[in-house]
């Protein structure tokens, strides 16, 4: 029997020499993608780690044994319930934007793994695929166990079947991303900036964190979903090295438009919960670090081998970490009813750590939160509508995101128009990214303009229950009522002619 | 009613309020400031900042220029900077 090393490279590089097909008609560019390259261009394609399905599938098993094992040990009910009530609502949001995300990213996968211009790169997005049938996978089956406790989780399934704005802000991105971009553009934006850049940092960042909580089972899936993302993501680098090399000015574009995309998703599914939504005493380190530590290294020394540049818009995004998830925090918490996660109000421990984290910012954010507490005072616990916004926000063109750039002395929100018609972007590159291809994007509605079109209702409860998908059991809430131990509210006076 | 995207400054996010032509500027950063409430109040005087110039807070929706889905700003007068809670 042959070694391993003796086939495996003959087995991935099984390329079909083409002789009454043209390369065009077996891989035509508006599938597999621009710039349309000789087969030439691509032979050095070579992935990192090499892997067989038979190495696959027995990995996978073991990987699968370990979270039925983790599961099975702390998995039940009780060890949920005994879990920090604001990381509980952090896992809600993460779980949701979980699963019907990979799912999509299934489709992508196997676009590649059938137009991807090499057999070595098909075959590494066939694994790829089934990689994202499990992440969509363990989510759905790990939070099931939850419903019956609290239908929230309920939402791990249901977001993105819903018209809730932050589904569709996420199908906005996963749609373009995931089912709709050719093999190219999925491998650069979503193996090279969302998972390499992103999510496989994230990944570890939340596990360390899930440790600190003693939330085992979210920490076993976490590890077991990002180390198929470390194996499929390896696709990204030998796709945009042919690229940067044969069109650099595609392959810089690409990187610009995804890198301000999934920063603003990463920002609010990870910066709410490692500086919102986890206990204050166990955090090891602000967002913004991580941040520093993970990411911004990490990818600008990918950029710098690949002979391309930073985002043009790369100082604003810098100094974004000081302000974007506390803009969408405050702005969400207000706001809370139109998602399915509770929120946490931070208290004076908490607001102390942010401002020792965010010294040049936090100020601005300060003031915000303790005229929510002042009004929680006033209001009786429960009452979540009495420290509610009521008016109907604004949601950028392109993100789908509410106007949240900035900061709160200036919103970076850029209104135009075009084609005689008005558009609202949150920011500079948001607005860029739509110039790159107006005919793609100019034609969705977001939530306002499907209110004034007679879409949605222009109620807020109206809109939460008839058009978001929202009960009062599911929408979120103040996840203490408004009552705090550290919460002084004025004594309740007491009525004329009432008992002792 | 003309709907138009407002932005108070120290607030966190952008509103849409539903004027009409006639509504006065003065009339329009009222109920902005009321929209946003909940997270800011901002006492005092006001300017009202159309297309990035500060606008005659007496002329109307529609002297001033602004159609369906323009945006607005209402800043702090700088006379009253200390209103802003």
């Amino acid at each position: 029997m042959l070694h391993r090393e003796d086939w495996i490279d003959l087995a991935r590089g099984l390329d079909w020499e083409l002789s009454w097909a043209t390369e065009e008609d077996v891989f035509p560019t508006a599938i597999s993608g621009e710039p349309a390259l000789p087969r030439a261009a691509w032979v050095s394609w070579e992935e990192p780690f090499r892997t067989s399905f038979r190495e696959y599938v027995e990995m996978q098993a073991e990987k699968e044994a370990g979270v039925r094992a983790v599961r099975e040990a702390v998995g039940r009910l009780s060890d949920a319930q005994a879990l920090d009530f604001s990381w509980l609502n952090g896992v809600k949001l993460h779980s949701a934007m979980l699963p019907l995300a990979e799912f999509a990213a299934v489709v992508g996968n196997l676009r590649a793994a059938r137009f991807g211009r090499t057999s070595a790169w098909r075959n590494a997005a066939l694994l790829g695929a089934l990689d994202e049938c499990r992440h969509a996978q363990i989510p759905l089956l790990v939070m099931h166990d939850l419903v019956k406790w609290d239908r929230q989780f309920d939402w791990t399934h249901r977001l993105l079947h819903t018209n809730c704005w932050v589904a569709i802000a996420g199908r906005h991105l996963v749609d373009e991303m995931l089912l709709l971009a050719d093999p190219i553009e999925f491998a650069i934006a979503t193996n090279f900036v969302f998972e390499t850049g992103f999510t496989n940092l994230q990944f570890v960042g939340l596990t360390a964190l899930s440790d600190q909580v003693g939330d085992h089972l979210f920490r076993s899936m976490l590890t077991s979903i990002q180390t198929d993302e470390a194996r499929h993501a390896q696709i990204g680098p030998p796709v945009l090295a042919v690229i940067a090399q044969h069109d650099p000015a595609r392959a810089q574009r690409l990187l610009d438009k995804w890198f301000w995309r999934s920063w603003h998703l990463f920002a609010i599914v990870t910066g709410f919960a490692i500086d919102y939504l986890s206990p204050v005493d166990k955090r090891a380190f602000s967002f913004k670090e991580f941040m520093h530590e993970w990411v911004i290294g990490q990818y600008r020394g990918s950029l710098r081998e690949f002979g391309l540049k930073e985002p043009w818009y790369w100082d604003e995004f810098v100094r974004s970490l000081d302000h974007y998830h506390h803009m969408v925090y405050a702005s969400a918490y207000t706001y809370r009813a139109t998602v399915w996660f509770d929120f946490a109000l931070p208290g004076p421990d908490e607001r102390q750590w942010l401002a020792e984290k965010y010294p040049a910012s936090w100020h601005q954010y300060d003031g915000i939160w303790q005229r929510i507490a002042e009004r929680w005072q006033a209001t009786d616990p429960g009452v979540d509508f009495g420290v509610h916004g009521t008016s109907i926000v604004g949601f950028c063109h392109l993100c789908q995101i509410v106007l949240c750039c900035g900061t709160p002395e200036r919103n970076d929100a850029v209104a135009i128009e075009h084609d005689g018609k008005p558009y609202i972007f949150c920011s500079e590159p948001c607005r860029w990214i739509f110039e790159q291809e107006p005919e793609r994007y100019a034609g969705h509605r977001d939530l306002v303009k499907r209110v004034l079109a007679g879409e949605a209702p222009g109620n807020l409860v109206e809109m939460l229950t008839q058009y978001c998908g929202l009960t009062y059991e599911t929408w979120g809430k103040d996840a203490r009522a408004g009552s705090y131990p550290w919460m002084k509210r004025p004594p309740t006076p007491r009525r004329p002619g009432a008992g002792a | 009613m003309v709907p138009l995207y407002g932005f108070l400054e120290g607030d966190t996010l952008g509103l849409l309020v539903l004027a009409h032509d006639g509504m006065s500027l003065r009339e329009l950063a009222d109920r902005l400031r009321s929209a946003a409430i909940v997270r800011v109040e901002v006492t005092g005087d006001v300017v009202v900042m159309v297309r990035g110039e500060a606008a005659d807070e007496s002329l109307t929706v529609a002297e001033a220029g602004l159609r369906a889905l323009d945006r607005f700003d209402v800043r702090r007068a700088p006379a009253s900077a200390q209103g802003l809670a």
